[in-house]
């Protein structure tokens, strides 16, 4: 697949360097030449020097025959600008990530593909999506629900209460059989696992199941139910409003934000919240804003050091459920291992969009999860690809690679050896990186 | 750092090799349909280099199969040197003109890297064989063997190929054409081999048989520079002949990936590129030079001693081809000064010629502008600008660090072989010839080839230089920093 991306930062390079490991054949267009140099000898993608938005540079970039340009530039405004260039070249699909809710309203989506953009990805929408869903269930890492909850994917963090512990899978599938434990996240790595794999303490195990049985797997994995109420929030940032917003009454918030002005304009934003003006760094200050009586403590400020090193304190000082905002990817790994309840990343979340609409599917709802080093997608069986013809434990799929479950007729069900696909179904599958590619050629 | 990966370095090479032995299948071919001489010789090279290939497959399973920088470098190099070694064998074993070790490697190394400094005492006395390998080494070296193999293998379709075509294409940067390596590789051999097919075509129309047409072929398209007749082109007597080559020569000089872009059809981005005019307007001013040159000489003789017997010569140098026309010595002392500096400038930067590169000159010659500029007016900003972008100060001073190892290696290389006993002036000329992978000799040597004279430690010290010539210094010369090797 051709793919255009307009805009190299932190988003961008990130894609860039993740679609090219994907065998995709990758151009990047950035006004920065430092920048690009870096990316244009150490990966195997092309770079263009020019402005995003101007004809030139998206004509040079070869943006007649695309099948994919993205637009991640930090403004709203000059993605869909770049969009509506690369379209009018003769771009198949275009992507501009944009930083306004009022755009992602179904109405305004004609307005849009008229403008000639055909996706809009607003990391810090989802950003606060996840957190929501984090806070609703506090005992998950990660929470996917695929196809309005016929199907929900956990990831939880085994301890040694957990009665799966020390088990290896297949004695674990001969007890209970109404899950499908898809992948494993260990120290640095994520793992398809096999049957002779053994589940540790302090594993990210992945479930998948349908919905009336989730309760059921929170009591194997030892964890207990706990209604969260107060949250605090350190940094004011576009996800802080964004999750406000989103999750209105049934959360009380407390933002504390060390800028004045930034307060301000946030106590405008938030009538309902607490605005605190101070550093949410200073040990005295949490304590005095009522730390200790808090149900969880979100850090969203810009640096991801800080935003771990917070959680861990507000751990320290009673807080059941963490959330923290990190941005260095390496830096992920870490904060799992030091027990940061959930992890946000925006390039994760933009990248697994982009997969997602890579893949052709429905991208209006977020259908995808984002983990460092691997991908859950949902995709629907074309009727004739290689999916649908065999039994899954005949369909030599590589080891990479596990279908965790699929959506037939509406209903959620899950698979196993003897699952014959057919056409029509909608399937998860959880996949390591670099091989998104490969299940592009699964079903079509 | 972590440690090498020797295990792929040594799993690439051998799949290398299995290619290398492919390509012996054309010499062997040649025996058959020709003379019929060393064809055992080539047999046997063939299965040599076959079986050491396969055995490397088969055998040597590394447990990472990532390439990082350094392994890129290493790898990059050491193919070159090991495609010589077996490259070599054909040579050695010959029936007809048997060679020993240093010679054969001598031979070998100066056709991949298309220099085409020969040992060879009687061309014309050569098996058909010899002559084409020797021929299909230029061609095979002079778009590169890296680039080749990253067309072919798409194991190498990563990061990792990514570095070995940085450390294997000359020019200070790398444009790519195409978005993954691969594609760029098969679109430049492309370019490449169209160009060969429509020059060998052309050839045969003139008085070559198919077997010289198709060693000419390979040998100007890559400007390397060997022929089939000791007397060089000059053997033909053909003005027909001599202008197509000087065409193709001139092809072999420009960019590949500017080509492959005109040829797609934006032939103005020809004309739009600073280095190509450059390259056409030094080509131009040296011809009136060379013409004012003959005639004060009283070397006026015909129509063609001062049309194309010039030009011919000047593009086979500016090109580092290395042929040579009839009396080029009886142009006098002023024509060959004029061939020094020809010599020294090279073609374009991702061509197939060598040289210092006219990419590199042209850089520094603006920056050394703007710096004459800077001493009146001590504030003004005055940025080196080719191809309507300003180039950074970074890419300047890595051009004059290049420049400056130039300089460096020609003079310790001269020195080196002074130290063998050679006289000094040959010693310097033909360090610098090696260096600039073209070929040509002076003094002992004689125009148009014959390194057979150079001690046998002094060839050694020239496969050397052709190496690093051929790699642009910095890729062979970062092999011996000490920081290359701590782990």
């Amino acid at each position: 697949m051709k793919i255009l991306i307009a805009g190299a930062g932190e988003v961008g390079s990130h894609l860039a360097k993740l679609l090219s490991h994907e065998q995709q054949d990758v151009t990047i267009i950035d006004t920065d030449a430092d920048h690009l140099a870096a990316l244009d000898s150490n990966y195997n993608l092309l770079t263009v020097r020019g402005k995003p938005t101007a004809f030139s540079a998206i004509h040079d970039a070869g943006a007649s025959d695309c099948d994919l340009f993205i637009a991640v530039t930090p403004f709203e405004t000059n993605n869909i600008t770049a969009c509506a260039i690369a379209k009018s070249f003769g771009a198949k699909r275009t992507v501009a990530r944009i930083d306004n809710y009022e755009y992602m309203i179904r109405d305004h989506r004609e307005f849009f593909s008229r403008q000639g953009v055909n996706h809009l990805i607003y990391p810090e929408y989802f950003a606060a999506r996840e957190i929501v869903s984090s806070l609703r269930r506090s005992w998950v890492r990660n929470w996917l629900e695929i196809h309005e909850g016929q199907l929900i994917v956990v990831g939880v963090k085994i301890r040694d209460n957990s009665l799966i512990e020390g088990k290896a899978l297949k004695e674990i599938g001969r007890d209970h059989r109404f899950f499908h434990i898809s992948a494993i996240k260990r120290n640095h790595e994520t793992i398809i696992p096999r049957g002779n794999d053994i589940i540790r303490q302090g594993d990210i195990v992945y479930f998948t199941a349908t919905s009336e049985d989730i309760d059921a797997i929170r009591a194997i994995c030892g964890k207990k139910k706990s209604v969260i109420r107060k949250c605090l929030i350190m940094g004011g940032s576009r996800i802080a409003v964004r999750l406000y917003r989103l999750a209105g009454d049934a959360y009380k918030f407390k933002i504390i934000e060390n800028d004045r002005d930034r307060c301000e304009w946030l106590a405008e934003r938030c009538p309902n919240a607490n605005i605190v003006h101070g550093d949410a760094r200073d040990i005295d200050l949490l304590l005095e804003e009522g730390i200790t009586e808090m149900d969880a403590f979100i850090a969203l400020s810009d640096s991801s050091e800080a935003n771990i090193l917070a959680c861990v304190t507000a751990k320290e000082l009673g807080v059941r459920k963490t959330v923290a905002e990190v941005e260095n990817t390496q830096f992920i790994s870490e904060a799992e291992n030091l027990n940061v309840g959930t992890i946000i990343n925006k390039k994760l979340l933009a990248s697994a969009q982009i997969f997602q609409i890579m893949l052709e599917a429905d991208s209006e709802s977020p259908k995808f999860m984002a983990l460092a080093d691997a991908d859950v997608a949902s995709i629907e069986a074309r009727p004739g690809s290689k999916i649908t013809r065999a039994a899954v434990k005949d369909l030599k799929l590589s080891h990479d690679m596990t279908i965790a479950g699929l959506i037939r007729g509406g209903k959620g069900m899950l698979v196993t050896g003897d699952t014959r696909i057919e056409p029509g179904d909608n399937v998860v599958v959880f996949c390591l990186a670099g091989s998104i590619h490969k299940i592009e050629r699964l079903f079509t | 750092m972590r440690r090498i990966n020797y295990g792929q370095i040594a799993r690439v090479l051998s799949w290398l090799l299995i290619i290398e032995a492919a390509f012996m299948v054309v010499p062997f071919v040649t025996a058959l349909v020709t003379d019929g001489k060393d064809i055992a010789a080539f047999t046997w090279s063939g299965i040599i280099t076959l079986a050491v290939g396969l055995a490397g497959t088969v055998f040597i399973r590394p447990s990472r199969n990532n390439m990082a920088k350094r392994e890129g470098f290493l790898l990059t190099a050491l193919v070159w040197v090991v495609f010589s070694i077996f490259g070599m064998l054909p040579f050695i074993f010959s029936e007809t003109e048997p060679m020993g070790v240093t010679d054969g490697f001598f031979e070998a190394m100066s056709g991949f890297t298309t220099t085409g400094a020969t040992v060879m005492e009687s061309v014309s006395d050569s098996s058909h064989a010899a002559l084409m390998w020797r021929c299909l080494m230029q061609w095979i070296g002079g778009m590169g063997i890296i680039l080749f193999t990253l067309a072919l293998l798409p194991m190498l379709n990563s990061s990792g190929g990514m570095q070995m075509f940085n450390a294997e294409v000359t020019g200070i940067t790398h444009d790519k054409i195409r978005p993954r390596i691969s594609q760029t590789a098969v679109r430049l051999w492309g370019v490449y081999i169209s160009l060969s097919i429509v020059l060998f075509l052309l050839l045969i129309l003139g008085p070559m048989t198919p077997f010289e047409a198709l060693c000419h072929t390979f040998t100007s398209i890559s400007t390397g520079g060997y022929s089939t007749a000791s007397s060089s082109i000059a053997y033909w007597h053909s003005y027909y002949t001599e202008t197509v080559l000087t065409v193709f020569m001139f092809l072999g000089g420009v960019n590949f990936g500017l080509i492959y872009k005109a040829s797609m059809g934006q032939p103005a981005t020809l004309w739009r590129n600073d280095v190509f005019r450059s390259y056409l307007y030094i080509i131009l001013v040296a011809y009136l030079l060379f013409v004012i040159a003959i005639v004060a000489m009283g070397q006026y003789h015909d129509i063609a001693s001062v049309t194309i017997h010039p030009i011919f010569q000047i593009v086979s140098t500016i090109t580092s081809t290395g042929y040579t026309v009839e009396n080029f010595e009886a142009w006098g002392q002023f024509v060959l000064a004029l061939t020094f500096m020809l010599m020294f400038f090279g073609g374009c930067a991702g061509s197939t010629s060598g040289g210092a590169k006219i990419d590199r000159l042209l850089y520094l010659f603006k920056n050394s502008r703007n710096e004459l500029y800077r001493v009146l007016h001590p504030n003004e900003v005055a940025t080196v600008r080719i191809n309507e972008r300003a180039v950074p100060t970074y890419i300047v001073s890595k051009v004059i660090a290049f420049l400056c190892f130039y300089v460096i290696i020609i003079a310790v290389g001269g020195i080196a072989l002074t130290a063998c006993g050679m006289p000094i002036v040959d010693s310097f000329f033909s360090s610098f010839s090696c260096l600039s992978n073209i070929g040509l000799g002076a003094g002992i040597t004689g125009y148009g080839g014959g390194y057979e004279l150079v001690p046998d430690f002094g060839k050694w010290i020239l496969s050397f230089l052709m190496l690093v010539g051929r790699l642009e210094l910095f890729t062979v010369l970062i092999l011996f920093t000490p920081t290359f090797w701590r782990k």
